[in-house]
């Protein structure tokens, strides 16, 4: 067997980030490889590297045994590697021949006509090679999507392509096509192309894949075989076994439900069901943590709580009041702080220099506004408190967000959350970004937020945060909530099982409801840790 | 611009995410002019602005030269270099400025004056309006329209409205009622495609537009069928009496300017500045206006917020419409001049800055009534003033223009806003984050997990 792909040390810089650090990667002909990694962590940009859409900023790029560099990507086209994106590219009142042959599509009278028949043969033709089951005549707004990524792989063999990057190609498709995706790419390489697909679920890169090479924060932190490795290794793998922090905490003194989810379901932009019928409650004076490989329905979780998305059935309660209609001004008016995943672009205004910023959520609320009027001094007085108290880098309230760096960005944020004097803090990948010292800063506030009383529901797909800091830990895999675990008491390989969608030999959500947790479904708190305590059951049952 | 250092063209079809890919605070890929351009002081701002006009007044001279030597006259307006040219610039630019200020040295206070003030007066109202919807993030073109009814309404009910008083308490009751119901009008025909956008998800732009029509169409029907002034044969209502219009102050009363107008439209320009800038609503707007997603988080109800800045945008315009109609022509006259499509030039000009506005539509003003002096004055055809119109505005908004594309494109600074990012302990100053979708800001940060942890 041949080398399809090789990728020599690829490093990609953008101003200010590495992209990718020293990647070397090897594809062999005819096989599937997949490319495996939290979002963020690389994977895209590599391929959009390959792809001739980036240019590296060192390495170097082998196609068939032979260095390329590709300015564009005709340029890689030409050299046979193709790349279906996650959002199609095709035109939809069109049919699929035309889509598939757009831009070259065969000619007649001396090349002064395009040739619509001799598209629509070779296109069949194409699809019937492959065991495509594609009408060429029908138009592509008609069929269905998992058809339409069919096209796009049609369009990509079309213009000769002997290497197929897929781009998440199972985001956008249901279980059955899915299915039918992967009986495609197997016919694929099986007449001897070479499939490369992008992937953050572990699953379903061992299903498909002949390889698996697995990313974290830009760098190749494993290449390995589909039929050695297990879903424990790779899970490691993606998030990084990380020292588990020592974090001095005094015992949880859990009291009533703040914070209460009840069967809530919520889907992403695409309606996708990504949040499955998930129910638990946050105490006040507890961390509660949710663990899980990134993009396994946590962000749409936390927006359905902090009021950022419409939950399309279940409950939100709030200090024992159902909140699932209210608005987002009236539940951080109520005590809810929110510290958003996406700084950049929903937790800052970028434009806005700090003192605009500090105020962000409570614009209409005093006393930073009276009778509709901002007080500027009093707003400038606070946002300087901030910036001095988090120690926020440069110790300018007038500097814009956006001049800042990530770190002291999210300093910031953290700041003006913390300074609302919430009843309950969402906290999600609260020290992403943030340096070792502002990190145990962070954390020792969140604890002493807890210590006070308040109720933290802390998202991080950090293991070594979610487990130091919480006192209750959910798994969640694909939407749902796996287990509640004790995160004292569970081992790091129950942990990277829950987190790839399985329960370890012999622990029964029954088995184990005494000492590990109990599933999360059935809305009970966590034995081992809760108090007996007469108001604990009326949270997340009902 | 070369097209190697455009980074933005090529990451579009990677972004998986659809985020708009490039953008980033360090090291800016921006080419040094554009860097330079951005962090340029006010002074340095000021000095390029004049420089600016003078360059198009410049390029203006060889363009009028060019046309001259193009046409046949019997005799030559001017002669250079033993040429001789039928246009003369010298001329053409002595009318443009003199036919709008005036023999300023004689008489301060003279016609010529008086129309660039009118002008200038109802371009503060639609430039305002469109300023206020910019603000918000909607692209309001549909200022025209709101200005059409807003002055028909004006027209018709202060008609009505002036059988009841009369006289100088007449006047004092009148030009506000005139006013508010020229806003009453506008913003509720601003509010319709404001409601389309913010709960049909109609976009403003094609709707705004089309309800120009409506209101161009609406208008002459109204007039015609039931206001209609039966002692013209013009297409208007009946003129109002002399005590429902704006009085002359200072200035004299042919002239068709009132310096209370002018006033008012001043302090309006200044109201809303504060109501932008210094309350809670203004800043609901502009956050939604930079960042929907960020408003969101912080508690903004986008649809409320849409409604709300269309109301009121389409409010200014309709008072725009009632001083054209109160000031200036004392009736309704179908075939309204389109103050509405220049608010949308005056506005850009102006940063869609509410004080900015007032400058950028005294700039208008001064062009509008000096070309129709030009167009008297001399033999050049109207179409080449409205060249010479064009350019001196292209030239006068291309450094602004340049400069918000490096700052939206490149992220460039401008001085005094926090300058260069800052390194904390050992983190990377980061990007805006939005440099691509795998890319995590984060993830190249070395000071992040366990690496470093030993």
């Amino acid at each position: 067997m041949s080398t399809a792909v090789t990728l020599d040390g690829i490093t990609k810089r953008f101003p200010g980030v590495v992209a990718n650090d020293d990647v070397t990667l090897e594809v062999e002909r005819g096989t599937v490889h997949a490319l495996l990694g939290e979002n963020g962590a690389g994977k895209t940009t590599l391929m959009n590297v390959l792809y001739g859409l980036y240019e590296p900023t060192a390495g170097q790029v082998y196609v068939d045994g032979e260095p390329r560099e590709f300015d564009s990507p005709r340029d890689a086209i030409d050299a046979g590697v193709g790349m279906i994106h996650q959002h199609f590219m095709l035109v939809d009142p069109m049919t699929v021949a035309e889509n598939i042959t757009l831009g070259n599509e065969p000619r007649k009278w001396g090349g002064l006509a395009v040739d619509r028949d001799a598209a629509r043969e070779q296109v069949r033709e194409l699809s019937e090679r492959y065991g495509f089951d594609v009408d060429p005549d029908a138009d592509v707004e008609d069929v269905s999507v998992g058809v339409q990524q069919r096209v796009e792989i049609l369009k990509a063999l079309y213009r000769g392509a002997d290497v197929l990057i897929l781009d998440e190609p199972t985001a956008v498709l249901t279980p059955q096509e899915v299915e039918e995706l992967l009986a495609v790419l197997e016919e694929l390489t099986a007449q001897g192309k070479t499939i490369i697909f992008i992937t953050h679920k572990l699953g379903e890169a061992m299903h498909a894949a002949d390889d698996i090479t697995v990313l974290r924060d830009g760098k190749n932190v494993g290449s390995v075989k589909a039929d050695t490795t297990t879903r424990e290794e790779l899970a490691e793998l993606m998030v990084g076994r990380e020292v588990l922090m020592e974090t001095d905490k005094p015992p949880a003194e859990p009291g009533a439900v703040s914070l209460a989810v009840d069967g809530l379901r919520a889907t992403d932009e695409r309606g996708v069901e990504v949040v499955s019928d998930v129910s638990f409650d946050v105490r006040e004076g507890e961390v509660f943590g949710i663990a899980g490989v990134d993009g396994n329905g946590q962000a749409e979780l936390i927006e359905a709580v902090t009021g950022l998305r419409q939950p399309e059935s279940g409950t939100v309660s709030f200090g024992g009041t159902d909140v699932t209609d209210w608005s987002r001004r009236r539940r951080i008016d109520e005590g809810m702080a929110y510290i958003p995943e996406d700084r950049q672009e929903r937790g800052l205004v970028m434009e806005f220099d700090l003192v605009d910023n500090a105020i962000l959520g409570s614009q209409h609320t005093a006393p930073f506004a009276r009778g509709g009027r901002i007080d500027w001094d009093a707003t400038r007085e606070h946002a300087e408190r901030i910036v001095a108290e988090y120690d926020v880098r440069p110790p300018n309230a007038d500097a814009t967000s956006g001049s800042l760096s990530g770190g002291n960005q999210q300093k910031f944020i953290v700041g003006r959350e913390f300074e609302r004097d919430p009843e309950l803090v969402v906290a999600t990948h609260p020290t992403r970004g943030v340096d070792i010292g502002s990190t145990e800063f962070i954390h020792d506030r969140l604890l002493d937020l807890r210590n006070e009383g308040r109720a933290v529901l802390l998202v991080s797909s950090k293991l070594d945060e979610v487990q130091g800091l919480s006192d209750r830990l959910a798994v969640m895999y694909e939407g749902e909530v796996m287990d509640v675990v004790d995160p004292e008491a569970v081992t790091e390989e129950e942990l990277g099982l829950l987190m790839a969608g399985e329960y370890p030999e012999g622990y029964g959500p029954e088995s184990e409801a005494g000492d590990a947790g109990c599933v999360a479904t059935d809305g009970e708190p966590n034995e081992a840790t809760q108090p007996a305590s007469n108001d604990g059951s009326e949270g997340g049952t009902r | 611009m070369s097209s190697d250092d455009t980074p933005n063209t090529e990451t579009d079809a990677a972004d998986s995410d659809g985020r708009e890919p490039g953008t980033n605070t360090g090291q800016s890929d921006a080419p040094a002019a554009i860097e330079r351009l951005v962090r340029a002081s006010a002074v340095e701002r000021a000095l390029i602005s004049v420089s600016a006009l003078l360059l198009s007044v410049a390029v203006g001279f060889v363009l009028i030269l060019a046309a001259g030597r193009m046409t046949t006259c019997s005799t030559a307006a001017t002669t250079y270099f033993g040429v001789g040219f039928c246009y003369d610039p010298v001329t053409v630019y002595d009318l443009l400025f003199l036919g709008a200020f005036g023999d300023l040295s004689s008489d301060l206070i003279n016609g010529q004056l008086a129309t660039t003030l009118s002008q200038t007066t109802v371009l503060m109202f639609t430039g305002v309006a469109v300023a206020v919807a910019f603000r918000a993030g909607i692209f309001n073109i549909g200022t025209q329209g709101q200005l059409v009814v807003g002055a028909l309404g004006s027209a018709v009910a202060t008609l009505w409205a002036s059988t009841l008083v009369s006289g100088v308490v007449g006047t004092l009751l009148l030009l506000p009622f005139g006013l508010a119901v020229g806003a009453f009008v506008g913003g509720v025909y601003g509010a319709i495609p404001g409601a389309l956008k913010a709960y049909a998800d109609a976009n403003e732009v094609i709707t705004t537009i089309m309800l120009n029509f409506v209101a161009t169409a609406v208008a002459l029907y109204l007039v015609q069928d039931h206001f209609q002034d039966p002692e013209s044969v013009a297409t208007q209502t009946v003129p109002l009496p002399e005590y429902a219009t704006f009085p002359s102050v200072i200035f004299r009363a042919r002239d068709d300017f009132s310096l209370v107008a002018f006033v008012v439209a001043a302090a309006l320009l200044v109201a809303v500045y504060l109501l932008i800038e210094r309350t809670s609503f203004g800043y609901d707007l502009r956050t939604s206006g930079i960042q929907p997603e960020a408003a969101e988080y912080g508690g903004v109800d986008a649809a409320r917020t849409v409604v709300a800045s269309m109301t009121l945008s389409g409010a200014l315009a309709g008072m725009g419409g009632a001083v054209y109609v109160l000031m200036i022509i004392g009736n309704f006259q179908t075939g309204v001049p389109a103050y509405g499509f220049d608010g949308i030039t005056v506005s850009i000009l102006a940063g869609n800055n509410p004080l900015g506005v007032g400058f950028a539509a005294l700039l208008f003003g001064v062009l509008k009534s000096g070309s129709i002096v030009v167009d008297v004055g001399t033999d050049v055809p109207p179409q080449l003033v409205g060249v010479l119109r064009g350019l001196i505005i292209l030239f006068v908004a291309m450094p602004e223009f340049f400069r918000m594309i490096g700052t939206r494109v490149w992220s460039v600074r401008p001085s005094g806003s926090g300058g260069q990012p800052v390194t904390d302990g050992g983190t990377v100053a980061d990007s805006r984050g939005d440099v691509e979708d795998d890319v995590d800001a984060e993830s190249g940060v070395p000071t992040e997990g366990g690496e470093r942890d030993e």
